[in-house]
């Protein structure tokens, strides 16, 4: 293993070097979302498996490239899980759920993925190995580098180990789906969750079209996980009837969202305010129909306020690069914020960069100072000169 | 230069203090034994007036230290004849949505008063560390907080929407957002816990919890400390997440017991769990019987479970105030800070005991059990030298035993300047440096806090192999 760390450096080092970009590549799922990003692959999926797992501890340590679909299953044999539940493929690896900060339904009770990473290892952009946080469940030694190289796409950092929090398996863990009546309003059909006594594993609004690929009854509806001991279970089940019929779904529709994307899809997560969630499904809705993009899938995490839509490859065949961009720009409602995690590769221009903020860029420019990692990948421009500065004091 | 005249003009004759009766009581925090004093504290009483002070600071160069409460534990806000900006008057709590589960505050307002001012919402924040009567959010946010309740519910990190913060260089940036969720690298995350030195927050939102429906707290006894830990590890393998496992081991009970804040425990046990579940009525009396059973197939001599409020308030009163007790037994307490893997637990227990023992020190551990983090804790008087070098002796070798069984040297009070030694033994060369280089990004002159988390022989030129 070792000597997949002493490649990875010696690669990273020479990119460096010679300010050669290397498009990091794990599982090869998410970096596929046809975001622009040039150089050569940089293969890190073969850096796998766990480095250590003391159930009792309930943390895990594992390589870079293993498979969240490995690690569920070493878990799961001894009660336990990772509670992370991304829409991704199934040879979806550990590095780049971190990398991506990519998380799932299960975010409103477990936490996001930045609140899971305890620790973990990773390769500067100058070919330094650097380790942050640690094995423990707390951590405050140090500033948080952790923090920083979750959802930083790579850009900061190859990460190569990640210590997880792990949790004990719920005794119970049962998915409900509640229909909404078509004839009342989604206002209507929610408010009695406002008030409800439920503490669920997960509760995502769907519309008609995701339900049906669900397997679900085609109209809106509340699909709610709920774990737990079996008089907590009962209890919830008994409140959600405030909301019409419960009927529990043997099926794991919850799985099954995590396989609904494809490749080619149209993909964006809206977030804001979770007293305005209705207003950004419907904002989402109606900028769909606008580019005349029929049955959108969608899906919304109540809690957090956000609205997380697919547009199926089939929806947008004759759909144009610009039509996409000017989609891209005006999905979110004003004050919201898009998060699209697939567009063409001809719409991605119209995607604001994110780390463009000076202490975002000073940041990039300590850790990856010739933006040899991911280049472009976050919609950033790399000046040349950089590298000319730097090259000035070898 | 006298800098203190530019400062009156920005925040006014009273709040610019710069005679030693008033620096005084800003000469130390938290961590006994340390003391440094100040050149002049200044107090601002808005977020235009921190930037104010910040922006002249930085024109003239001048290193400051940011203050809340001064509770910390870790020497962090000690300042050594720089400036000390204290955030004390900025105690507005600008706004409660409920709606949205959020608070926007400023760094001053007390972590108890907030929790006060949300009760009437069915609402609370979080973090309760033990100084929660007197520590303030923006220090709560400075050192990323705990407190016995982060078991289920996370530390301070877990529940910070959105910062405004005043940079070194007098510039004010938002990390985070208060409305949506957005994309970049987690400025957010990485500000939490810098401990002073990447800035200060002049404006916090808190995200909010909803008070749980129904709240039960269990007494466990035992006779031996080990037969507690493996209680903690049964406990925490069943599913079943408390709100809060906390431990005391049996100096601490009869500190506590003999104290003013005597709460019934049982002088003669070597060990007590004090576990607390909570959430939805439903299922949770289910949850008390799991977590009685693993306590008494560990060994339990009783198991005492308290429903109502004031039964409750009782056995917390001893877990709350035990280092007030503690304080009573010698003229200093240093409280102690580590984190060991949970299967750990009982191995480092018992190896502190025997390096309390060789040291000829009372080591008393009161602790949060369910996280492994640790607090050894040393009564004594920091003006006898022989007893402090003993002490100091002591608490390394417990740093020491805690950093190889796989741990941490402080998983809630931070590193400020007590923990820096350790620095090097936790991190490698290039990790440290990087650390360093992320803090030159918010801090090029190292004017903010400076001398303190990363050891400053651990800056050195970040350039990495390629360049050199």
């Amino acid at each position: 293993m070792t000597d997949h760390i002493t490649t990875l450096v010696n690669k990273v080092t020479h990119a460096h070097t010679h300010s050669t970009p290397l498009r990091i590549v794990g599982g090869g799922t998410w970096l596929d979302a046809q975001r622009p990003c040039a150089g050569d692959v940089l293969h890190v999926g073969a850096h796998r498996g766990v480095v250590e797992y003391t159930p009792g501890d309930l943390t895990i340590t594992a390589r870079a490239g293993t498979t969240l679909h490995e690690l569920n299953a070493i878990t799961a044999a001894h009660g336990q899980w990772l509670g992370l539940d991304p829409a991704a493929a199934p040879n979806a690896t550990l590095g780049a759920t971190i990398a991506t900060a990519s998380d799932g339904p299960l975010a409103m009770s477990l936490g996001r993925v930045r609140d899971q990473v305890l620790g973990l290892e990773c390769v500067t952009g100058t070919g330094e190995r650097i380790r942050a946080g640690g094995r423990v469940v707390k951590n405050v030694a140090g500033f948080d580098l952790v923090r920083l190289h979750t959802g930083a796409w790579g850009t900061l950092g190859v990460i190569t180990e990640v210590t997880m929090r792990l949790r004990a398996l719920p005794e119970e863990d049962k998915t409900f789906v509640v229909a909404a009546d078509e004839r009342v309003s989604l206002e209507s059909f929610l408010a009695p969750l406002e008030a409800m006594r439920i503490a669920p594993l997960a509760l995502e609004l769907v519309n008609s079209a995701m339900a049906q690929q669900l397997g679900l009854p085609q109209a809106t509806c509340l699909l709610v996980r709920l774990g737990g001991n079996t008089e907590r279970v009962a209890a919830q089940v008994q409140s959600l009837r405030a909301m019409g019929d419960v009927t529990e779904v043997a099926h794991q529709p919850f799985d099954m969202l995590q396989r609904i994307e494809q490749p080619l899809d149209l993909v964006a997560q809206v977030s804001h305010m979770p007293t305005l969630v209705t207003a950004t499904w419907r904002r989402v809705l109606e900028q769909c129909s606008l580019h005349q993009l029929w049955q959108p899938l969608l899906r919304a995490s109540l809690s957090r306020g956000m609205v997380r839509v697919v547009i199926p490859h089939a929806t947008h065949l004759k759909m144009t690069d610009a039509n996409a961009a000017a989609l891209a720009s005006h999905l979110a409602p004003p004050g919201a914020h898009a998060a699209w995690q697939q567009l063409p590769a001809g719409a991605w221009s119209a995607v604001p960069c994110a780390v463009s903020d000076a202490l975002s860029a000073g940041i990039r420019d300590r850790l990856d100072p010739r933006h040899v990692l991911n280049r472009g990948l976050l919609g950033e421009t790399f000046v040349e000169a950089a590298r000319d500065r730097d090259g000035a004091t070898v | 230069m006298n800098i203190a005249p530019a400062l009156v003009d920005i925040v006014g004759s009273r709040w610019v203090k710069t005679r030693p009766a008033e620096l005084l009581a800003y000469d130390a925090d938290g961590l006994p034994g340390y003391r440094a004093m100040p050149s002049i504290v200044v107090l601002p009483g808005s977020r235009d007036e921190v930037c104010a002070v910040v922006r002249l600071l930085a024109k003239h160069k001048l290193p400051f230290v940011p203050r809340g409460a001064g509770t910390g534990l870790s020497g962090g806000s000690l300042a050594d004849g720089s400036i000390i900006i204290g955030l004390n008057r900025l105690t507005k709590i600008h706004r409660i949505d409920a709606g949205n589960r959020l608070a926007h505050v400023q760094p001053g307002v007390v972590n108890a008063t907030l929790m006060r001012a949300l009760a009437p919402h069915g609402l609370f924040f979080a973090p309760d560390p033990s100084s929660q009567a007197a520590c303030t959010i923006g220090g709560n946010v400075a050192e990323n907080a705990g407190g016995p309740h982060c078991l289920k519910y996370g530390v301070t990190l877990n529940h910070i929407a959105a910062l405004t913060v005043c940079l070194p260089s007098g510039d004010l940036v938002t990390l985070g957002s208060s409305v949506s969720e957005p994309d970049g690298y987690d400025l957010l995350g990485l500000f939490i816990g810098s401990e002073g030195c990447f800035g200060i927050a002049t404006d916090i939102w808190v995200r909010l919890l909803p008070v749980p429906q129904a709240v039960h707290t269990l007494l466990a006894d035992f006779a031996s400390v080990n037969d507690a830990a493996r209680a903690v590890s049964a406990i925490i393998a069943t599913g079943v997440v408390p709100a809060a496992l906390e431990m005391m081991d049996q100096s601490t009970i009869r500190a506590v017991e003999a104290s003013i804040y005597a709460a019934g425990y049982p002088v003669d046990a070597a060990a007590v769990l004090l576990a607390e579940v909570d959430g939805l009525a439903a299922g949770l009396e289910t949850d008390v019987r799991v977590l009685t059973e693993c306590c008494r197939a560990a060994g339990a001599r009783s198991v005492r479970v308290a429903t109502a409020d004031a039964d409750r308030a009782r056995l917390w009163q001893g877990r709350k105030k035990a280092f007030g007790a503690l304080g009573r037994i010698a003229p200093h307490l240093v409280v102690q800070d580590a984190v060991v893997p949970r299967t750990q637990l009982p191995a480092v227990l018992a190896r502190i005991h025997a390096i309390g023992q060789h040291h000829g020190v009372n080591v008393c551990n009161v602790f949060h059990a369910g996280d492994g983090n640790l607090h050894p804790n040393i009564s004594y008087d920091a003006n006898d030298a022989d007893q402090s070098a003993r002490v100091h002796a002591a608490m390394q070798e417990i740093m020491q035993a805690c950093i190889e069984a796989g741990g941490t040297i402080t998983g809630e009070h931070g590193v400020g300047l007590d923990k820096m030694g350790y620095m090097d033994e936790l991190f490698d060369d290039a990790s440290l440096a990087a650390m360093c280089s992320v803090r030159e990004v918010f801090d090029p002159e190292r004017r903010a806090n400076p001398g303190k988390v990363v050891p400053v022989h651990a800056c050195r030129e970040w350039g990495g192999k390629g360049s050199r």
